[in-house]
């Protein structure tokens, strides 16, 4: 410790001398190099394409003007499809954060096999989206999918459901398989905090009678708190983001009962080929993805400050 | 990692009953796999009956051949692999200089492009799909698997950028200030310090980088039109389309498509983890 001021004065020296020898490694300028490339990178393919659609959302038949905005706010069509994507984004964030959570704390505990078990719970996660979504659909046919061999065990079930042309189950089955696929993330996630919760806390707890749910309620899900906050964030704006499951496994229907913003947005541009309104909807997907980022960083600035 | 013991009040019948609900959760977690893998296997006829039978009467491994023989998926995976090669090596070499300006060096703006990274990486592809392809449009991009693969890249960046600033960032200090003692200027300690040291980061953001361009369906979908040109994601998507695809088939490409991913995905897991949350979570 006492060696370090003098070493921090020598690599200073050293550090100028390197930067006499050679121009733009020691210059002012070389970080702002460095990060160039990328910068114009993001810039052309992400920052520009968000500029120009904005843009397009403000093209009307009599110049500039919100009057794509004046449509969207009227369209119960637009209301509907928040609906949707609220509907659709609370529910897999719930569900992921408490399926995730319950396996995190199931598999927090030495027993043999546990890398197996990790290994095989991580695939979902790692399978692509198409396959996924191909998987799902055959397992959902209402003449011959596997989903209703299970479903008729139960008492009552006399009938296949037409999964995906009923808007509540086709609902369902999206978020059920988007959660099916994401889940490992949390899970895997979650596992290593509840590992980072001291253990002597949980000796101190006991020492003192806690129950286990008391431990539970004081002292894992303190310890874990600000992960899963920064989970929950990480997981709304996941699901915002998801295109591939729900335009391969329902295309948005039946009619508009699974589309949400991401489909939304793909089906003016491309199906109705109304790029000024798909400009819009993209707009409104902008804020909500910003707002939700910003709400990232200050729930990593607490991880990171408790830690 | 170490063993955590188990909680408190721990009886002796608590592992039974844990190792009973670990077994069930996994088997009902792993049954879409399972399905998958096994529709693969075998006659068509069996998958369209019903009930469909839990477990099969025969395996047949000729779905695989006929795939590879009569549908265009070994032709898919070929321009696949050729886009996902080009994102490994465009953010490895975007993603490099600029991991180590956020990790080693001060400059004015550095959280401002962090944050910029951040707004980017959670951006939904739905956002700028439509502007994109007016660009791509305009440039005569549409249908070229290099453009197609700059814009994986541009897409895949900033996640990379992430797990290497995290990878470099673990990098203790003192070898670096030792480094420069010796006379090495910044550039040098980059290239002779922190990429030797941070192998399993570079690893990490090539699996990263590879598999998100691998599976990604939205950009490929609107720019590639001409079929020779298909990733198999796209080609994948058509083909469940098509009525006339044998059911094994489309199986058996899910199958064969899936492979890579998975082998490699549990491979470099802790690192892909530390990556998605930003460097926030201690792995």
């Amino acid at each position: 410790m006492a060696l370090a001021p003098a070493l921090s004065g020598t690599a200073t020296e050293a550090r100028r001398r390197a930067r006499a020898r050679r121009g733009v490694v020691g210059s002012r300028a070389f970080p702002y190099l460095l990060i160039l490339p990328m910068l114009a990178l993001e810039g052309a393919l992400v920052i520009y394409p968000i500029i120009r659609g904005a843009l397009f959302s403000l093209e009307t038949d009599t110049g500039l003007g919100l009057d794509n905005y004046r449509t969207m706010l009227a369209d119960p069509d637009f209301w509907r499809m928040i609906g949707h994507t609220l509907v659709f984004t609370l529910s897999v964030d719930v569900a992921i954060l408490a399926i995730g959570l319950s396996l995190a704390l199931l598999m927090n505990w030495s027993f043999r096999g546990r890398g197996l078990v990790r290994s095989l719970l991580t695939i979902p996660w790692a399978i692509p989206e198409v396959p996924v979504a191909i998987t799902f659909v055959l397992m959902l046919d209402p003449s011959f999918g596997v989903f209703n061999a299970f479903l008729r065990l139960f008492p009552g079930v006399t009938e296949n459901p037409q999964w995906l042309l009923d808007p509540v189950l086709a609902m369902v089955v999206v978020i059920a398989v988007t959660v099916w696929k994401g889940f490992p993330f949390y899970s895997l996630v979650l596992l290593s905090a509840l590992q980072s919760v001291p253990d002597e806390l949980y000796e101190a707890g006991r020492i003192d009678g806690a129950g286990r749910f008391a431990l539970f309620r004081h002292i894992t899900l303190p310890g874990i708190r600000d992960t899963l906050a920064l989970l929950a964030v990480l997981a709304f704006i996941y699901s915002t983001q998801q295109f591939t499951l729900i335009w391969l496994i329902t295309g948005g229907g039946p009619v508009d009962a699974t589309t949400t913003l991401a489909p939304a947005i793909y089906m003016q541009a491309f199906r109705f080929y109304n790029f000024p309104y798909a400009g819009a909807i993209a707009v409104v997907g902008f804020v909500i993805s910003a707002v939700a980022t910003l709400v990232f960083v200050a729930a990593q600035r607490r991880v990171e400050t408790s830690e | 990692m170490s063993a955590v013991s188990t909680r408190p009040g721990a009886s002796r019948i608590e592992p039974i009953l844990r190792t009973i609900a670990i077994v069930v959760v996994t088997a009902i977690v792993m049954f879409p796999v399972y399905w998958m893998v096994v529709s693969a296997l075998r006659p068509s006829d069996e998958s369209l009956s019903f009930p469909p039978p839990l477990l099969p009467h025969a395996l047949e491994f000729s779905s695989f051949g006929q795939l590879f023989a009569e549908k265009p998926i070994a032709h898919w995976l070929m321009p696949s692999t050729f886009v996902a090669s080009l994102t490994v090596i465009g953010p490895l070499i975007l993603v490099i200089p600029a991991a180590y300006a956020l990790s080693r060096l001060y400059w004015v703006g550095r959280s401002a492009f962090g944050l910029m990274l951040l707004f980017t990486q959670m951006m939904p592809g739905a956002v700028v799909v439509a502007p994109v392809l007016m660009l791509y449009r305009s440039l005569g991009w549409t249908d070229n698997l290099w453009a197609l693969a700059l814009l994986h890249t541009a897409f895949v960046v900033p996640l990379c950028a992430w797990v290497l600033k995290t990878s470099f960032d673990s990098v203790p200090k003192e070898i670096i200030e030792a480094a420069l003692i010796d006379g090495c200027d910044r550039w040098k300690v980059l290239w002779l310090v922190l990429l030797p040291l941070t192998k399993p980061g570079l690893v990490a953001v090539s699996v990263i980088a590879f598999f998100a361009s691998w599976n990604e369906f939205l950009f490929a979908s609107t720019l590639i039109t001409k079929n020779d040109l298909y990733t198999a994601s796209l080609g994948l998507a058509t083909l469940m389309t098509q009525l006339d695809t044998p059911l094994f088939v489309l199986m058996a490409a899910g199958v064969t498509f899936s492979i890579l991913p998975v082998f490699f995905y549990m491979a470099i897991q802790r690192h892909l983890l530390r990556g998605l949350t930003a460097g926030a979570v201690k792995g």
